[in-house]
């Protein structure tokens, strides 16, 4: 029960997370996720239908979100409570930089990643010495306070002043888009590429120095201490990377049309996007994908098929005590298996046989 | 200088739920190592009941409040008794991240019935009032402090007097020893859910009076006697009471000054981070 010990399902299941199986796997795993990048880049526009196209756009927005969420938790055993809320804080920069100057677009994104990236590492820094109950805390606090002080200064809307919102206007907060992805397809491909963009920055950190470093500390920070780790730097700097992604995510959601309020931001949405990561999986980048979907694109199925969608709150709740009770590694991990287990049984029937008791186990 | 005294009792009030929720908080903590993040929704859920039972089903008052209670301990204690154990020897984080689970499970429910429609729970006592100089005294309000004040007290001399508390104490510094000395854990740790649960249920229905009846509100109210306990290292019950209503008096203090006016929810989570910048100061490693 030490301070600094690891919840154990934060710890990585037998696999490696660098490189592991064969080359043949890694190129059907490569070709997956060309696959993929194919089918949401040129398929989801083919479709022409607005509505699902702005859902999978925000979809996208929220992976990013949740991919830092799973690297904090996944990789090196942090957890943030208040991730949305910080979303909301790098929309509020982006769009406070995008009315004060004249800068590119592109640039803004950047340059909102990098101040929201000092300040996540800021809000983090108390705490990054005691234990990560201690983080999870100052985080939900945080977002509680976060949502409170949104509410009191709204978002800028091409206001005067520091807080740049006028409440004489009725301009919505928007971000202007970038000439080359003014039109909705377009601005949809851009998101889906900066998303890629992030997955790869992470994998870069993942399987060079500082994923190492984390993967140590993740185990044991006393250990990783006493085998010349940089314990402050590194998580300062998973910190820093999450907070950066996040602030991007921000930028990107404040373009992506409609304008931010405050209404988007409640301080439960960074409960929920907690809920769906774990569900999702933190070890398999495929899971912060699925977190996506199950943050936007779930909640705009059933609202199609006319359900409430309070359910959902009830069902990412319980999505939550299945992942800490039984450890699992989340439905990224655990689908294929299932399925696999499908195929299997599935075969052996057909062949005769019926089912035996070990395909299901 | 605008008069401050109404603030004052205003602060005293608030500061006095903070803390009872504090308090219930802690010993939960010290009990069982999980911080109980759905104290908040709890209390909330069973105001909403009793709200039904008034308003709906038209049941005499008293029941209402009593079943708001009682669902508390009922409520907090299921949780103990399904998650609690395969949690238990856990890292305090996994069972923190547990109770956000049904944090999420309660506000699902309370939305899906009671929807975000306004609703309104008046305690008879806040119509009971005195003067206190210039200024009104509701006995909600007084039935706040002295609730604080009472839980801190009572818990203390429980936990220092009888065998349960001691049982609890045990179980705080080392479960495992704790069972090989033959006390039952288990049920220690139900009576350590049911205690605090009644707390939340009680404090659920004087916050649905003094600050409004609104899940989202008081689910997350809990941030601030969080705070509170943090302030405490989630150990000291005399220190989480004080700091209950120093938060809770600091909050309303400002709330004259329109500089800051707008921005004084926040309190709890500057008194946070400051308590926490203190503790942090030198921190030894931990091995596990």
């Amino acid at each position: 029960m030490g301070a600094s010990s690891v919840p154990s399902h934060l710890r990585a299941p037998g696999r490696s997370p660098s490189r592991g199986g064969t080359q043949s796997r890694t190129i059907a795993r490569g070709a997956g996720v060309v696959a993929f990048l194919g089918l949401v880049l040129l398929g989801v526009p083919a479709l022409r239908n607005a509505y699902w196209e702005l859902v999978l756009l925000t979809s996208a927005i929220y992976t990013i979100v949740a991919l830092s969420l799973a690297l904090l938790l996944g990789r090196v055993g942090m957890i943030s409570l208040g991730q949305v809320a910080l979303l909301a804080i790098g929309g509020w920069i982006a769009l406070r930089l995008g009315f004060a100057t004249s800068m590119p677009f592109l640039l803004v994104v950047l340059a909102t990643g990098l101040i929201t990236s000092v300040l996540g590492t800021l809000i983090g820094l108390p705490a990054l010495r005691l234990s990560g109950l201690h983080l999870a805390l100052i985080t939900l606090m945080f977002a509680a306070a976060i949502t409170l002080l949104l509410e009191a200064t709204q978002f800028p809307n091409g206001g005067s002043g520091f807080l740049g919102h006028s409440v004489l206007t009725t301009a919505p907060s928007t971000l202007r888009r970038p000439g080359f992805a003014s039109s909705d397809a377009a601005y949809y491909r851009l998101v889906v590429v900066v998303t890629a963009l992030m997955f790869l920055l992470t994998i870069v950190h993942i399987r060079s120095r500082p994923g190492r470093a984390w993967a140590a500390i993740r185990q044991s920070e006393a250990a990783a201490l006493a085998a010349g780790v940089n314990v402050t730097l590194y998580k300062l700097w998973a910190l820093a990377l999450a907070s950066f992604m996040t602030g991007v995510a921000g930028g990107l959601l404040a373009a992506s049309g409609g304008g931010l309020t405050v209404y988007q931001f409640p301080t439960q949405n960074s409960i929920i996007l907690l809920a769906v990561t774990l569900m999702g999986g933190i070890v398999s980048l495929w899971g912060p994908v699925v977190a996506g979907l199950l943050f936007e694109a779930l909640p705009a199925l059933l609202r199609m098929w006319g359900l409430p969608s309070d359910l959902l709150t009830i069902l990412f709740g319980i999505g939550v005590l299945q992942v800490q009770l039984t450890a699992a590694a989340g439905l990224a991990s655990q689908v294929p298996k299932d399925l696999a287990n499908l195929v299997r049984l599935a075969s052996t029937l057909i062949r005769g046989r019926t089912g035996h008791q070990e395909h299901l186990g | 200088m605008p008069d401050l005294r109404p603030y004052l009792v205003l602060g005293l009030a608030l500061g006095g739920v903070f803390a009872v929720s504090g308090v219930g908080m802690v010993v939960l903590y010290r009990a069982t190592g999980v911080l109980n993040l759905a104290y908040g929704a709890i209390g909330a859920l069973g105001s909403l009941i009793a709200w039904s039972m008034i308003n709906v089903f038209l049941l005499p008052d008293w029941l209402s409040y009593v079943v708001a209670v009682v669902f508390g301990g009922v409520a907090s204690l299921l949780y103990g008794l399904l998650v609690g154990p395969p949690l238990a020897r856990r890292d305090p984080l996994v069972k923190a991240v547990g109770t956000l689970g049904f944090l999420l499970i309660l506000l699902g429910i309370m939305d899906w019935v009671w929807t975000d429609k306004a609703h309104a729970l008046i305690l008879p006592t806040t119509q009971w009032g005195f003067q206190l100089g210039e200024v009104t005294v509701n006995v909600t309000q007084i039935l706040a402090v002295g609730l604080a004040v009472a839980t801190t007290a009572v818990t203390e001399v429980f936990l220092r007097v009888t065998r349960l508390g001691t049982a609890m104490r045990a179980l705080a510094n080392d479960r495992e020893i704790t069972a090989t000395l033959g006390v039952p854990v288990r049920r220690v740790e139900a009576a350590a859910w049911l205690g605090s649960g009644l707390i939340a249920g009680a404090t659920g229905l004087l916050l649905s009076t003094l600050v409004g009846l609104d899940a989202v509100t008081l689910t997350f109210l809990v941030i601030a006697a969080l705070s509170a306990a943090l302030v405490a290292r989630l150990q000291s019950l005399v220190v989480t009471l004080v700091a209950g209503f120093v938060i809770g008096i600091l909050q309303s203090l400002v709330t004259p000054f329109s500089l800051v006016s707008s921005y004084r929810s926040i309190t709890p989570f500057v008194v946070a981070i400051v308590a926490l910048l203190w503790f942090a100061r030198r921190r030894p490693v931990v091995l596990s």
